[in-house]
């Protein structure tokens, strides 16, 4: 230990410029890397905190998402009728008939049109996603066009504001009011009543229906009696489920692409980290030789340099890691295919992120660093302490 | 070019350290071909648009249908030379991972229109005499290993569509002829949906051809002053307009592809800067010599620089080859909805014109050090 860092460390230093080298192209493959990955973390953080553990979503049999599924007007009687489903105060069942359709609006980046969905809900919706906190105005009044915003929306899409009046579906409608709800997918979404949106939008019956279980454990007796009823062609999902599967084809491939321009670059960046090494062991030869005189045994020198590769290598790490932080709660969205409509969300940097874009960095250090530590033990000791 | 050989000679020095930077010159450019590529796909579709179709939608959004009665409307307004329309149908093939793009189209105006799809003759009039007959591009006849004469069954996807398997028979494989059409996707008969169809007559958007790009703002116009206020109110816009609005679905994709690209090439001069240094440092004596010899400072800059601009533009080399031959259709798995992506000679020249520029500029300092070299700091200094 003594040997590493006395000698080893300290030697890093005698070569500044080059060491920050080293450690600069280290540093962008790990902000590349831990950028990509927020990436795709924000996005799934955004779905799943849209899906509640005590909630659960119906669809149609074989419905790949609520956009094309149906449930029709005669159905919701006879679910609310379930015992499994939760009751308010007054014992009206905690389940919101709903229907999501989507509506063209500029987007404020680019102004292009964006596919901006707009969900009509169930007077209970708001006592089911219990994260929805109103944070300007108030809720709509069920039987009247007003609407609510989620917060994401009214940054990405023009025209969201509290007090605008939003024309679709051949009425107007008027905002009067702003709710978050922890970056779930609610808060890209505009919210209406349901039953009004209907004939606004020339549709006869509901798409899905959220309820809230009285308690998470009877979600598979929900399920049974669901499906068990023949006069309905329904399926239901608990609510987080139905959200991760939501996010698997986006997060799937923001991950693959990141992880493949992260693995191409990295190359690169291990390549130059020999390069450096190899000419530190050059350089360094007498010294080797020195050591070897000294009595420091091969595996001494081998795990010495290869620390020191590592260490340098960890630096530049952390150093990638600061220089990709200021992304994280930066707002972007994208268009979830399975539903066609636009999901705001956030870069999501984590600690395990940070930790794992460590550790990547570490591992190439180690690979880089392996074959000129290796080098570095194998130099014949008398001929070492004869180069200059 | 008489000191050639001392440049190559200086490059063979270590052929060890020349090998790793070209290695990761070549890595640089290869991601930089591949992230140019892949935006090339992206908005290929779009810059390839044609300047006399223009598009009508639902004002609202695409996800609505308008009446197919449109259409006698439309052909009424002056400047309209010709139109058809599709149905968008998002019908299921096995499951979802296999998914592509399928939509109903009014078969004869539609080919008509898209002159781009090529279709033989035979094929041609078996499609347009099959109701239950469909078209399938090259690239997802591909795929699935699909032939003319194949039954093809899509289980439906929105619900309007009705709830019965739809069967269809593969009448003709078509290629395109152009960018704006792709050829991943599945085109069938209009009447085959509509006749399933909970609600009859729709349209899920109208093409309509104008007779020259300048009239689209005025026949464009017009089209939606037909159906203003009225229940299916339209929104016209040009097919690049069209075609670029799904593009920016995906995001602000040269934002994050050109920010890895600038991450990719700051990260390769690091890397190339760092070489160059280490490799003039290494020869300082043997500068210092060449110096006490007489050699002016601008030839050893030039050394320098050259050997510098050599060991990039191979990388640069290795990088295109590689990426022209990893970065194509048929060995990289497309399909669905993510376009073809490949490497053409605009994205090759770029990217050894990026090597040049890694080259020069990883070379600039040392050589402007090894240049301006005190002799005598030099001659002092061992190894």
């Amino acid at each position: 230990m003594g040997l590493i860092s006395n000698y080893n460390l300290r030697s890093m230093l005698v070569r500044k410029a080059t060491a920050a080298m080293t450690a600069g192209g280290i540093a962008m493959v790990v902000a590349v890397f831990v950028m990509t990955l927020a990436i795709a973390q924000g996005f799934r953080a955004t779905l799943v905190a849209s899906g509640s553990p005590q909630n659960a979503i119906v669809l149609r049999k074989g419905a790949t998402s609520e956009t094309v599924s149906a449930v029709l007007r005669g159905d919701v009687p006879i679910l609310e009728s379930l015992p499994q489903i939760a009751r308010d105060g007054d014992g009206r069942p905690l389940a919101s008939p709903e229907l999501v359709v989507i509506i063209a609006l500029p987007r404020s980046t680019d102004n292009q049109p964006a596919n901006v969905p707009v969900r009509g809900v169930g007077p209970r919706a708001f006592a089911l996603r219990t994260n929805l906190k109103f944070v300007e105005g108030r809720p709509l009044t069920p039987g009247t066009r007003e609407i609510n915003v989620g917060r994401l929306a009214t940054g990405r899409f023009k025209g969201l504001s509290l007090g605008s009046d939003v024309k679709f579906g051949s009425n107007t409608w008027k905002v009067v009011g702003i709710f978050t709800a922890d970056d779930a997918s609610f808060e890209s979404e505009v919210w209406g009543d349901v039953d009004l949106m209907q004939p606004a939008f020339q549709r006869n019956g509901y798409q899905s229906m959220t309820v809230k279980l009285a308690d998470p454990s009877m979600f598979d007796s929900f399920k049974a009696a669901v499906e068990g009823d023949p006069r309905l062609m329904l399926e239901p999902q608990r609510e987080q489920d139905y959200y991760a599967d939501q996010s698997r084809p986006v997060t799937t491939l923001i991950s693959v692409f990141g992880t493949f321009v992260t693995l191409i670059l990295s190359i690169g960046a291990m390549a130059g980290a020999m390069n450096t090494m190899y000419a530190a062991v050059a350089y360094r030869t007498r010294e080797i030789g020195t050591l070897r005189a000294l009595g420091f045994g091969r595996l001494r020198i081998v795990s010495a340099f290869l620390v020191e590769s590592v260490a340098l290598a960890a630096i530049g790490g952390a150093a990638g890691c600061i220089l990709a932080l200021p992304v994280h709660g930066l707002s972007t969205g994208t268009t979830n295919f399975s539903s066609f409509s636009e999901v705001a969300f956030k870069f999501r940097i984590t600690p395990a992120l940070l930790a794992g874009g460590l550790v990547f960095a570490m591992v190439m250090g180690a690979v880089g660093g392996l074959l000129p530590a290796l080098r570095a033990a194998r130099i014949p000791v008398a001929r070492a302490l004869r180069e200059i | 070019m008489k000191y050639l050989a001392l440049v190559l000679k200086s490059a063979r020095r270590s052929k060890r350290r020349t090998a790793l930077t070209i290695v990761s010159v070549a890595l640089a450019v290869f991601l930089f071909a591949t992230l140019r590529a892949v935006l090339d796909g992206f908005t290929a579709g779009a810059a390839a648009s044609s300047s006399t179709r223009i598009i009508t939608i639902r004002s609202t959004s695409l996800i609505f249908s308008m009446p197919t009665s449109h259409a006698d409307a439309i052909r009424s307004v002056p400047g309209v030379r010709d139109l058809t329309w599709a149905n968008w149908f998002g019908g299921i093939y096995k499951d979802q991972a296999h998914s592509f793009a399928n939509f109903a189209i009014e078969p004869e105006s539609y080919l008509r229109m898209y002159p781009e799809i090529l279709l033989s003759a035979d094929e041609r009039s078996a499609f347009l005499a099959d109701r239950t007959g469909c078209i399938i591009g090259e690239s997802l006849a591909r795929t699935n290993g699909w032939k003319v004469g194949d039954r093809v069954t899509l289980k439906v996807g929105i619900p309007t569509y009705g709830t019965r398997d739809y069967d269809f028979t593969i009448r003709g494989i078509y290629r395109s002829s152009s960018s704006a059409v792709d050829t991943q996707s599945m085109m069938f008969h209009w009447k085959y949906a509509d006749e399933r169809s909970l609600v009859k007559g729709q349209a899920g958007w109208f093409i309509t051809r104008i007779a020259s790009p300048d009239q689209e703002a005025q026949v464009a116009g017009a089209i939606d002053a037909k159906f203003a206020n009225s229940p299916y109110e339209t929104k016209t816009d040009t097919e690049k307009a069209f075609a670029s609005s799904f593009i920016s679905m995906f995001g602000n994709l040269n934002l994050l592809l050109g920010s890895i690209a600038l991450a990719v090439v700051v990260a390769t001069l690091f890397v190339a800067g760092n070489t160059m240094a280490m490799s003039v440092r290494e020869r300082t004596t043997e500068i210092a010599v060449m110096r006490t010899l007489g050699f002016p400072g601008g030839t050893i800059f030039s050394l320098i620089a050259i050997e510098a601009l050599l060991m990039s533009i191979v990388g640069g080399v290795v990088g295109v080859v590689l990426a022209r031959i990893a970065i194509n259709p048929r060995v990289l798995p497309s399909g669905g909805f993510i376009p073809e992506v490949s490497v053409d000679t605009q994205n090759i020249v770029v990217g050894l014109g990026l090597s040049a520029v890694i080259g020069a500029v990883s070379g600039l300092i040392p050589a402007t050090l090894a240049a301006r070299l005190k002799i005598v700091d030099a001659l002092r200094r061992v190894a």
